[in-house]
């Protein structure tokens, strides 16, 4: 009875009654609180493999449609040889000439993202705006005038970074990914963002200050809400999808043309047709990047080759006809995977042959 | 599983000289690990990255005071640990319940427990090794289970639709887990107790 109602409480799952019952059967006597002390204690340390998950886990789970038996064991058999591989792959490619995490100031002063260490910023007048951390920078400090200095963050292909704006919101940005953003929002009007690739945005509460992230042709307004925004400039689309709260996309030009998202759903502003589209998704699938994955579900190889451009900084030339036109669906690590490990775990389904020869990619068909 | 190769022994001492990339791979390897924990006493999940990333640095910064590879990880504990000590004791931690007195309860209780972990670098490579055994020795299903619980923070619901299993399966096996993770742990954790109030 008693260790069910511990194992609710260590997992988050208790009610407040069962959290009084539990406290309340703690208190009764010294040996219950030891009990539960060496429970939570245990339950506490196990982070000590939290990369078990990882470990037991495939790291790749790539599985074409209607194979998907067989390759599971694949995937399982890949395991170990991925996860030496990798390693090194990362060391190889990282002691190249990496382009950088570029912070324009709002007076054109350039800030890089280098060091290891925290460095403060200052703005024009010698305030303090933001803490700098390796990949992460926080602004904070009250909103001062109406004058709103914006800052443009430019993460290179191969790289991520997560953003804290100084209204508490938190911005995750994929890589090859552009934000312009006010260095301190002013005290008045709209908290206006504007976006040219992909960020997953916590927008923190305030209903007075409606936040509007400006991504191409579209605007995005939100009243505080976890939501996730594509807009790479290469695509003709640019999608917003809904994982709590509410927001409201519509035509930059023209605001009558607008769709309100409830959780759970995909918008998709169409360059061409000037269109909004609505479906039902799984979010979780469309954040899978902030969480340091690459999520894939039927889809094409075309879209695959780009988004493993961006992620491992890596040009990708196709000359194989038959892979352009197959779809997968699988989940990849970003940190524990190369390049070469994807495309050996492609050509399991659609045989081909690559080489690559610096950063440059060659998929050719099978000999 | 969790030995030390040569790979991770020649990171170690170019970490030691100042190289990032050695660096990285020690941050990746650890982030998790010390935000996993943190959120234990903290219950915030930013806050808790928030935590980890300071630890990391801060062992960036302190990295020749770190003897061998096995401190690092002792190092970033004891960070993490007088952290949440600092902020639970300073009321920095979120309240989670609607009634102040038990908000004030788990509160005592978290720093109780706290305090009865020692990060000792000897002491957290062989719990290391324990805890890693003990979970991969679960019967596969609970194992599962315990794996999606802890280290995926799923919801009990979520890991029933999954599997395709009821609800009351998923919790009989979280039961299960931390039974079988408490008798195998206890005897280890029974040792720490001892040689703590012996010193």
């Amino acid at each position: 009875m008693t260790s069910e109602i511990i194992n609710k409480y260590l997992s988050n799952e208790a009610s407040e009654q069962e959290v009084q019952a539990l406290f309340d059967w703690i208190e009764a006597s010294e040996r219950n609180k030891q009990q539960f002390i060496k429970a939570k204690k245990i339950w506490a340390l196990t982070t000590l493999s939290a990369n078990l998950s990882i470990e037991t886990v495939p790291v790749i789970q790539m599985k074409p449609k209607n194979k998907i038996g067989p390759y599971w064991q694949y995937a399982a058999v890949f395991l170990v040889f991925l996860g030496l591989g990798t390693t090194f792959y990362l060391f190889n490619s990282k002691s190249e000439t990496p382009k950088e995490i570029v912070l324009e100031l709002g007076d054109g002063r350039k800030e890089y993202f280098s060091g290891k260490n925290q460095t403060n910023l200052l703005n024009d007048k010698g305030d303090l705006i933001a803490k700098k951390f390796p990949t992460e920078i926080i602004y904070f400090g009250k909103v001062q005038d109406h004058k709103v200095i914006y800052n443009t963050l430019s993460i290179p292909y191969g790289k991520r970074f997560k953003l804290k704006l100084s209204d508490g919101t938190v911005v995750s940005l994929n890589s090859g990914t552009t934000l312009r953003y006010p260095e301190q929002f002013g005290l008045n009007g709209n908290r206006n963002v504007y976006l040219n690739g992909e960020a997953f945005f916590e927008v923190s509460k305030d209903k007075n200050h409606p936040f509007i992230v400006h991504a191409n042709q579209a605007d995005i307004e939100v009243l505080g809400t976890k939501f996730n925004v594509s807009a790479y400039p290469e695509n003709p689309t640019v999608n917003s999808t809904l994982i709590e709260g509410s927001i409201k996309m519509s035509e930059a030009n023209n605001s009558s043309n607008a769709i309100l998202l409830e959780p759970n759903q995909m918008a998709t502003w169409q360059n061409n047709s000037k269109k909004l589209v609505l479906k039902e998704v799984d979010p979780t699938f469309y954040a899978a990047w902030t969480k340091g994955e690459l999520a894939f579900k039927d889809t094409p190889f075309s879209t695959i080759a780009k988004i493993i451009q961006r992620t491992y900084d890596v040009e990708i030339i196709n000359e194989n006809s038959d892979l352009a036109r197959q779809n997968f669906t699988g989940t990849i690590k970003i940190s524990e995977s190369s390049v070469e490990n994807i495309l050996d775990l492609l050509k399991r389904d659609t045989p081909f042959n690559y080489s690559i020869h610096q950063k440059t990619v060659t998929i050719t068909n099978p000999r | 599983m969790n030995t030390n190769s040569s790979f991770e022994l020649n990171l170690f001492h170019s970490f030691k000289d100042g190289d990032e990339t050695a660096y990285t791979f020690f941050y990746d390897k650890y982030f998790r690990r010390i935000q996993s924990f943190s959120v234990q006493f903290i219950y915030d999940q930013d806050e808790a990255e928030n935590l980890a990333q300071e630890a990391l640095l801060h062992l960036w910064q302190n990295r020749e005071s770190v003897e061998s590879i096995n401190g690092i990880q002792a190092f970033l504990f004891t960070y993490a640990k007088s952290k949440c000590l600092n902020l639970i004791r300073h009321n920095k931690v979120k309240d989670k319940f609607k009634n102040d007195l038990l908000n004030h309860k788990e509160r005592e209780l978290d720093i109780e427990v706290l305090n009865s972990i020692q990060f000792d670098t000897l002491e957290l490579t062989e719990l290391e090794r324990i805890i890693q055994e003990s979970i991969s020795e679960l019967p596969p299903k609970t194992r599962e289970v315990f794996i999606k619980k802890r280290f995926e923070n799923k919801k009990n619901a979520e890991i029933a639709e999954e599997m395709g299993v009821t609800l009351k399966a998923v919790e009989a096996h979280m039961t299960k887990a931390l039974k079988i993770l408490k008798t195998k742990l206890s005897d280890y954790l029974f040792l720490i107790f001892i040689l703590i109030y012996n010193n």
